[in-house]
């Protein structure tokens, strides 16, 4: 129960840089997920929460309070481990209970009893207490270290990775699961995870870290529709965002892209030809995710001819991969369309649904804001 | 994958198991030739008879008579007291090899270990040097200081490989839930580490019990190792066998003891880890 | 080359005491795998897919001959190959784990085969460069196999493998080491190999997606037993029975136990937290009153709809918005009917939201043999 701030954090380990100025404002009570590839950072910012590694520079606040200084036993927080951490030689039930036999959280056994039974039956472990943690498969291991968090009132849940050894339809499961538990946690938490699916369901707000930076940070609609940088833009979405290098050119008071095909340009929409003029940018990047691509089998006004390079199906879609000149685009259509390997397809891209980034800076410029947009509207940087 | 079995690969098991017997008759045969000296009267001993008329003349003679018991507390005393400190500085010092990041880490874990090069013989005139000066010479103390040098080497390997087998995230987890440092080892830690700690400690145990240079060259009128009481039934006129063999026999049952009783511990903390499966 | 077949293929382990516990744990008659018939037509890609410890594996390892065959043949067109030694049967394998030779170079390693067999200088550096060039390595011939990456090691196992021409190339689990994107990468590049070269090919998997995109032809196995074996289409909308419709698709299909109760004249299934669904039309020759069931329904083939002509009326539990699509997921009990929504507007927990089951994609299954109960066909 406790906001979170931390204020230009920065840590070194020897000559490596694991966090560089790192700067949060985390509400009270408030889903907030820090995602990022692996090694980006984001163990250590938690770590840093926690007061289990101490920081260079920089400070960490609770609410209003300095906890620079505090140990992390004195700090309040429950923190799930992504290797569970459990204690082997403990029984589930002694796992689970075990803050409640410290000096600092000591409870009558009654009440032990009590909450114990409630954090299993939640999660559902009831008929694992009596057992140790070596008897539980990995889903129930995770869901045991998940109730020795929650069975605590802490000021603050650390999360790390805790869906990240199930398999998939466990994971799946889990993160409904804990989405339906979040508001009864009545706590701030802070969850960390590479899954751009957990991030996006769970989280109120999300921070994209990477190479111990905060690259972004925003809502999910806001990272997802509005991506600060290419970076960002890659990282959300199964089948990843493709960048496609072009010129922005002027005919006739309009303005067109020129993407790398021979005599292909598109036309603008109104509201991005006057971003890109207001900026005067003459390269961008264009970032076309599936749904900015259309396709046909027989050649139309505005297509780039490709061949399909692979098509895997995927159940209810298909993944394509078509190469059209030097060029590999990477989209997804429905599973009814069929199409064979070097089969000739036309594609084009719809100006309204691409994102456009700075060439040099690789960093977002601007989208067609469509009416439907919800959650995310304004220019959605961090 | 072509099963049948072939009459090459069943003559060879039978050779094998042949060999295997013959091997283990030649490695038990000095112990069972102790047991038989041990009731042999001195008469007898010369002849390698397996037919005489037993004695416990040897026993009594051993139990009675000089300072073996006396010899046997004192080993006794002098082996607890060197576990019991090596324990004490080996589990620290393992924990600390094993967790903590400083410089020239491997070069400490690596002079520790080199201590079991050297032989003993090697070190025993400076050892016996100092020992004279700090008044060390046939003292309790001086042993127990001198022989706890003998497991140390071991108990530090093997603990340090416990502790880093179980994941530092645990004891995180720990220290969240609220325990202070002191509860984490004793409540955490120590329980993980507690079969390899009693298998390194036996063995240590088993070291320096047997122990011989040490116990000969740094101590011998107050105190006497029994390995070192053994060698006085060699007289001047004769050697009694029959009796050395009664005190080796003595010698080495409480080892014997020891390891049936924790043979399991032995086998499991000398080859699993702590926190695995 | 002629196409491969298995005819009743068995496998039980030697009693050693490990082994012993593993197929003790098999209730299937203590078989790694049983009675397995299969016919892989010559140039298919077939996948081979089941949990951990379905025999998948170890049916793999029968085919290349590192494994013997308690009971049954392998033949290879008309030839029974299962007494051949593995060298013999023109097979190639690349392992999950790279298997490489870590002090060779990648050069080296690819044709350490071929050098094995004193193949001339001149043929084996030919062989190599092609090899290499469709694996794509070619630039990395002089690097020590311990300099290579994840995905660079398993390229030059493949080749390794491909290098002395197989009537039959094995992959055991050749991305399961591999990141999320390389796996990506090379799934597409061991797709458009297989066009290439057409040579037979099994791929060995637990990753239903992986067996999905690559596969002309899915075997699914579980505790060595061969539950459907056909093209990833009929896989996926037509499983025989439970197990294996809950093992693919991604999401996982909504598994729903029923009971048939009456609203009013129509029959519904009663769900486990009471509220209803209608049953369609196409059931009502196959379903008795009273009776429990339990039905699958995948979460692309629910439509939320507007109109009075619905299936259910449910509450939103949980609503998740991942970008493209929209997750929508309703408690029922101790589990989720799941949504999978392209276009929706957003939804707060507590909504009440009508559904429509597609009718042809609903399948029915009986509750105690996990069979599917498969509807009359229609004249």
């Amino acid at each position: 129960m406790a906001g979170i701030r931390l204020k230009e954090i920065t840590k070194t380990y020897g000559s490596v840089k694991a966090l560089d100025q790192i700067s949060l404002d985390i509400k009270n009570n408030e889903f907030f997920v820090i995602f990022g590839p692996a090694g980006a950072g984001k163990t250590s910012i938690l770590n840093v929460i926690a007061g289990i590694t101490d920081p260079d520079e920089g400070d960490v606040y609770f609410d209003e309070k300095n906890m620079n200084y505090v140990e992390p036993k004195d700090r309040d927080v429950a923190m799930v481990f992504e290797n569970y951490a459990l204690y082997p030689h403990k029984t589930v039930y002694e796992n689970i209970a075990s803050s409640m036999r410290t000096k600092m959280h000591r409870q009558p056994q009654e009440i032990i009893d009590q909450k114990v039974k409630e954090v299993a039956e939640l999660l559902n472990i009831t008929e694992l207490l009596e057992r140790q943690p070596a008897q539980a498969s990995n889903g129930q291991r995770q869901r045991i270290a998940l109730g020795r968090a929650l069975v605590r009132n802490p000021n603050v849940f650390l999360m790390d990775e805790p869906l990240a050894h199930l398999d998939a339809k466990l994971r799946n499961f889990m993160r409904k699961e804990l989405k339906s538990i979040q508001e009864r946690l009545h706590s701030t938490t802070v969850y960390v995870t590479h899954d751009y699916t957990e991030a996006m369901s769970l989280g109120d707000r999300i921070a994209v870290v990477n190479e111990g930076k905060i690259v972004q940070t925003g809502t999910a609609g806001e990272v997802y529709e509005f991506p600060g940088t290419e970076f960002v833009a890659k990282l959300f979405g199964d089948c990843e965002i493709n960048l496609i290098p072009g010129q922005v050119v002027q005919e006739q008071g309009k303005l067109y892209l020129k993407l790398p095909w021979e005599n292909h340009r598109c036309l603008l929409p109104e509201d991005v030809a006057r971003v890109l003029r207001e900026k005067e940018v003459t390269t961008v990047d264009l970032g076309a995710r599936s749904a900015a691509i259309e396709y046909f089998r027989t050649p139309e006004e505005g297509c780039i001819q490709g061949q399909i390079y692979t098509n895997e199906p995927l159940g209810n879609k298909v993944e394509l991969v078509v190469k059209a000149e030097q060029a590999m685009i990477r989209f997804t259509v429905k599973v009814d369309e069929k199409f064979q390997i070097d089969e000739k397809i036309y594609l084009r891209f719809d100006m309204e649904k691409c994102l456009f980034f700075h060439s040099d800076t690789k960093e977002f410029l601007t989208r067609h804001q469509r009416q439907t947009v919800r959650g995310g509207r304004g220019n959605g940087r961090a | 994958m072509y099963q049948r079995k072939s009459k090459f690969e069943r003559t060879a098991g039978i050779a094998g198991t042949i060999l295997l017997v013959v091997y283990m008759i030649f490695s038990l045969f000095p112990l069972v030739w102790m047991v038989i000296t041990s009731f042999k009267s001195d008469v007898d001993m010369y002849k390698t008879l397996f037919i005489f008329k037993p004695t416990l003349e040897n026993f009594k003679n051993v139990l009675t008579t000089g300072n073996y018991v006396k010899a046997f507390t004192d080993n006794f005393i002098i082996c607890a007291g060197a576990v019991l400190i090596s324990v004490i500085v080996g589990v620290p010092a393992a924990y600390a090899l094993a967790r903590y990041q400083f410089k020239k880490k491997e070069s400490v874990a690596f002079t520790i270990l080199s201590f079991k090069f050297a032989p003993e013989i090697l070190i025993i005139i400076p050892l016996f040097a100092i020992f004279q000066t700090l008044h060390l010479y046939d003292t309790y103390l001086g042993m127990i200081w001198i022989y706890q040098f003998i497991g140390l080497p071991l108990l530090i390997w093997v603990l340090r490989g416990y502790f880093e087998d179980i994941p530092v995230e645990m004891e995180r987890a720990a220290e969240l839930d609220g325990y202070s440092w002191w509860s984490v080892f004793f409540k955490m830690l120590i329980p993980l580490i507690r079969p390899g700690l009693v298998a390194a400690a036996l063995l240590s145990f088993i070291f320096c019990w047997n122990n011989f240079t040490f116990g000969l060259m740094l101590c011998g009128f107050h105190i006497q190792t029994i390995t070192v009481s053994a060698l006085t039934y060699i007289a001047t006129d004769t050697v009694h066998y029959g009796q050395m063999a009664v005190a080796s026999l003595i010698a080495i049952a409480p080892e014997i003891i020891l390891c049936l009783c924790i043979q399991k511990h032995l086998v499991r903390g000398l080859s699993f880890g702590a926190v695995k499966g | 080359m002629a196409e491969l077949r298995l005819n009743h293929v068995y496998k039980m382990y030697e009693n050693t005491a490990k082994k012993k516990r593993k197929a003790a744990s098999l209730k299937q008659g203590n078989y790694a795998v049983k009675d397995l018939s299969l016919v892989i037509p010559d140039g298919e890609f077939i996948g081979i897919l089941g949990p951990s410890g379905c025999g998948k594996s170890t049916t793999l390892r029968m085919i290349a001959g590192l494994e013997e065959i308690t009971k049954g043949e392998i033949q290879i067109g008309d030839q029974d190959i299962s007494r051949l030694h593995p060298k013999d049967r023109g097979i190639g394998l690349a392992f999950e784990d790279y298997a490489l030779y870590p002090p060779l170079s990648v050069y080296d390693n690819i044709a350490f085969c071929l050098k094995a067999h004193k193949l001339p200088k001149e043929e084996v550096r030919k062989r190599v460069l092609e090899i290499a060039g469709i694996m794509k390595v070619e630039t990395l011939l002089e690097e020590k196999v311990s300099a290579l990456s994840g995905g660079q090691k398993q390229r030059v196992n493949i080749a390794r493998a491909l290098v002395r021409n197989p009537d039959i190339l094995l992959l055991d689990e050749p991305l399961s080491h591999l990141d999320g994107k390389m796996r990506q990468i090379l799934r597409g590049e061991i797709k458009r190999l297989h066009k290439m070269i057409g040579c037979t090919t099994i791929l060995v998997t637990h990753d239903q997606m992986e067996a999905m995109s690559l596969a002309d032809r899915i075997a699914i196995m579980k505790l060595g037993v061969l539950q459907q074996y056909g093209t990833p289409e009929e896989i996926y909308n037509d499983p025989v029975n439970l197990f294996v419709a809950d093992f693919i698709g991604e999401p996982p299909m909504n598994l729903l136990t029923v009971r048939v109760g009456r609203k009013g004249e129509t029959p519904v299934f009663v769900l486990k937290n009471q509220e209803t669904i209608k049953v369609p039309r196409k059931f009502y020759p196959v379903i008795k009153d009273g009776e429990e069931y339990i039905i699958g329904i995948r979460p692309t083939n629910i439509e939320i709809v507007n109109g009075e002509t619905y299936d259910a009326l449910l509450e939103v539990d949980v609503f998740e918005n991942l970008g493209e699509e929209k997750i929508i997921s309703i408690r029922i009990e101790d589990t989720f009917l799941t949504i999978v929504a392209e276009d929706t507007e957003v939804l707060e927990k507590g909504d009440k939201i009508r559904i429509k089951m597609k009718e042809d994609r609903f399948y029915l299954f009986d509750k105690t043999t996990g069979m599917r109960i498969r509807e009359p066909e229609r004249r």
